[in-house]
């Protein structure tokens, strides 16, 4: 193979690039598969309710109020900026806390608390907002609760559904840029002749297949970290994460010369296509329905890639933890270069006879 | 040396290449497959630097193969091809370099500019300095190369086509049917370029099954039919050899007219054409020589549009 060759392809590849739908699509679909996800099953249009404070005297409800990750906490200079950003729904509520407003609740004074809703807010966020208010000034009066709330869980505890739609947004970023960018490349070339071009040329057969696989790896690693970005799911162990996007990048770019250079034409890839990519695309539905037998997952190819992709960014797990998976995944990806190699004979020798 | 005649049919002795030059292109034997169809069976020829080689014959006739065979794209069955003296194998960097491809299919990048499409192929000959805009004058698109390949015509993709084989200043130029579809002013530029690349040294292999055109380019030819080489020579000793030389007279013989075709071959042609010319009623003496065309379809018994 010669590497510069290879290079001079990728270069021509990547200028090409942006004049292809299938370039464009792989770009894109992240971004919309991730708004998509999130405004049906996320927070894209259920923002925190925004709680402003004009906080007077360094009050520990402020300091709870800030640690406290369902709520949007705003410091406000005066009680005049506070009701005006209030009025105008720029905070669902605000409150003020007069100096010495903890000592008195603790000496067992009642102080007025100001606490103004907004009146386009949610009803829900005003409960929100109140109730935790409430909570908060309970605590710094140090009185036990009035009742103890016993909070019992109803079935197995699960990821919210948009995490467990991650791995599906991922593996898709990773199949279109992966697979479907170097099959579509190497079929197009086929289909114009520009490979026949090419291979009398000094550049070799298997200049132009690491030239594809080159591309399909690099974009398809790329589309699945700003999937996991977009999806705010990096996981603790960005070096792990690399790794294991890299490893699953690997064997999708494989998987698509294994596509591309199998199929004589377009019509030939689609139908391809259709019928295998619901293998590659399995395991991810066992991640959407936790109550199936999750070890069919396993039969897959893809869960090899997909699952230490989930466990880092997900359950922040650790490269340890993943590393045997990741072996498994390494190992199919060695495999499937034999495949790559007899396809691309056969490829060279329909190319010539055709 | 050349072996001028595959066929048993019609064995030729005609012209070879000059003897003590070293072949540009030497082919022995060379035979292809595809399964059961024997496409290319045990063909020899040979061509020299600076000589056009013209490789005549229908559709499906075996040239296509040939040319895929000498171009590193199909393994031969048997025998074996050189080109500058290399034996050729698939997958050859080394010859391959050395050679520039006109397909009769226009493969080219579509949405790339004339000029981008150059540049790519020869970068992939590692020329970095290539003057795209001359080679574009060359075969007259230099005001259209920057624009995309897919606004151009078919004749302009055909031209660009040639431009593109000549990248890397080949020297063997393999043009498989490089005026098929185009214009007459198109074609003539074509031809031009052909010969330009001729003089400069590069031997030339020409597939077409334009025999006037073969005829007009072509050092020397080849007539190739099922597989097989059936003649190879110059065109001239080709239509000396095998074509039928004669004069046609038109005679007004009463009211009718008679005419008459006198054989030169015939020993009594002299006195024919004398008694000919002597005639009261002599209206018109037109000589005929046979076209390639002519020969071919003699030799082959088959139509070359076929």
């Amino acid at each position: 193979m010669n590497v510069l060759l290879s290079l001079k392809v990728l270069l021509k590849d990547l200028r090409l690039g942006p004049r292809s739908p299938i370039f464009l699509w792989a770009i894109v679909f992240p971004v919309v598969g991730t708004l998509l996800v999130q405004l049906v099953f996320g927070s894209l249009f259920a923002p925190k309710p925004r709680l402003g404070i004009v906080d007077q005297g360094d009050s520990a409800i402020t300091a709870g109020m800030r640690d406290l990750e369902g709520i949007q906490l705003t410091l406000v200079a005066s009680p005049g900026e506070l009701t005006e950003l209030v009025r105008d729904h720029n905070l669902d509520a605000g409150l003020i806390l007069p100096a010495g407003f903890d000592e008195q609740v603790r000496s067992g004074a009642q102080p007025v608390l100001e606490f103004y809703v907004s009146g386009e807010s949610l009803a829900s966020d005003r409960l929100i907002l109140a109730v935790t208010t409430l909570d908060l000034v309970r605590a710094v009066e140090g009185s036990p609760a009035p009742v103890q709330v016993d909070v019992v869980a109803m079935g197995a505890p699960l990821l919210p559904m948009a995490a467990r739609l991650t791995p599906m947004l991922v593996l898709f970023a990773l199949l279109i840029a992966g697979v479907f960018v170097p099959a579509f490349s190497l079929v197009q070339e086929r289909e114009a002749g520009t490979l026949t071009a090419m291979l009398v040329t000094p550049v070799r057969a298997t200049d132009v297949l690491a030239a594809k696989a080159v591309l399909g790896f690099a974009l398809a690693l790329l589309m699945a970290l700003v999937t996991l970005w977009l999806n705010d799911a990096l996981g603790n162990e960005p070096a792990a994460l690399l790794l294991a996007v890299g490893v699953g990048a690997i064997m999708l770019a494989e998987i698509g010369l294994v596509y591309g250079s199998a199929s004589p034409d377009a019509k030939t890839l689609f139908t391809l296509m259709k019928s295998l990519n619901i293998i590659l695309f399995a395991p991810v539905i066992f991640y959407i329905f936790p109550d199936w037998p999750q070890w069919i997952a396993q039969i897959f190819p893809t869960y090899w890639v997909i699952n230490p992709i989930f466990e880092v960014a997900i359950r922040d797990a650790s490269l340890g933890d993943v590393a045997g998976q990741l072996t498994i995944a390494l190992i199919l990806s060695a495999l499937l270069i034999p495949v790559i190699v007899v396809l691309s004979r056969r490829m060279q020798a329909r190319l010539a006879a055709a | 040396m050349n072996a001028a005649v595959n066929d048993p049919v019609a064995p030729s002795t005609g012209a070879e290449p000059a003897s003590g030059a070293v072949p540009a292109v030497s082919v022995e034997d060379l035979a292809y497959r595809y399964g059961d169809v024997e496409a290319v069976r045990g063909i020899t020829f040979e061509i020299l630097p600076g000589e056009v080689f013209g490789f005549l014959g229908p559709n499906g006739a075996g040239k296509t193969t040939t040319i895929r065979m000498l171009t590193g794209q199909l393994k031969p069955y048997a025998g074996t091809a050189r080109i500058l003296g290399r034996v050729v194998g698939r997958d050859d960097p080394e010859t391959q370099a050395h050679i520039g491809v006109c397909f009769e299919e226009k493969n080219l990048y579509d949405s790339m500019s004339a000029e981008e499409n150059l540049r790519f192929f020869a970068s992939l000959f590692g020329i970095r300095d290539l003057d795209a805009g001359e080679l574009l004058r060359r075969v007259g698109l230099g005001d259209r190369g920057k624009d995309r390949v897919s606004t151009y015509s078919k004749g302009m993709r055909q031209r660009l086509m040639v431009a593109r084989a000549l990248v890397n200043r080949p020297m063997v130029l393999f043009l498989d049917e490089p005026t098929d579809g185009l214009d007459p002013v198109s074609s003539k530029a074509i031809r031009a370029i052909i010969r330009d690349e001729a003089d400069r040294g590069a031997a030339v292999l020409l597939t077409t099954h334009d025999m006037w055109e073969a005829d007009e380019l072509s050092d020397r030819v080849a007539f190739i039919n099922d597989g097989r080489i059936y003649a190879t020579d110059t065109p001239e000793n080709l239509k000396l050899r095998y074509g039928k030389r004669s004069v046609k007279v038109r005679l007004r013989d009463g009211g009718a007219i008679r005419e008459e075709t006198v054989p030169l071959d015939d020993p009594a042609a002299g006195e024919r054409l004398r008694s000919a010319v002597q005639a009261e009623g002599l209206m018109t003496i037109h000589t005929e020589e046979s076209t390639l065309e002519n020969i071919f379809v003699e030799m082959t018994g088959r139509a070359l549009e076929a």
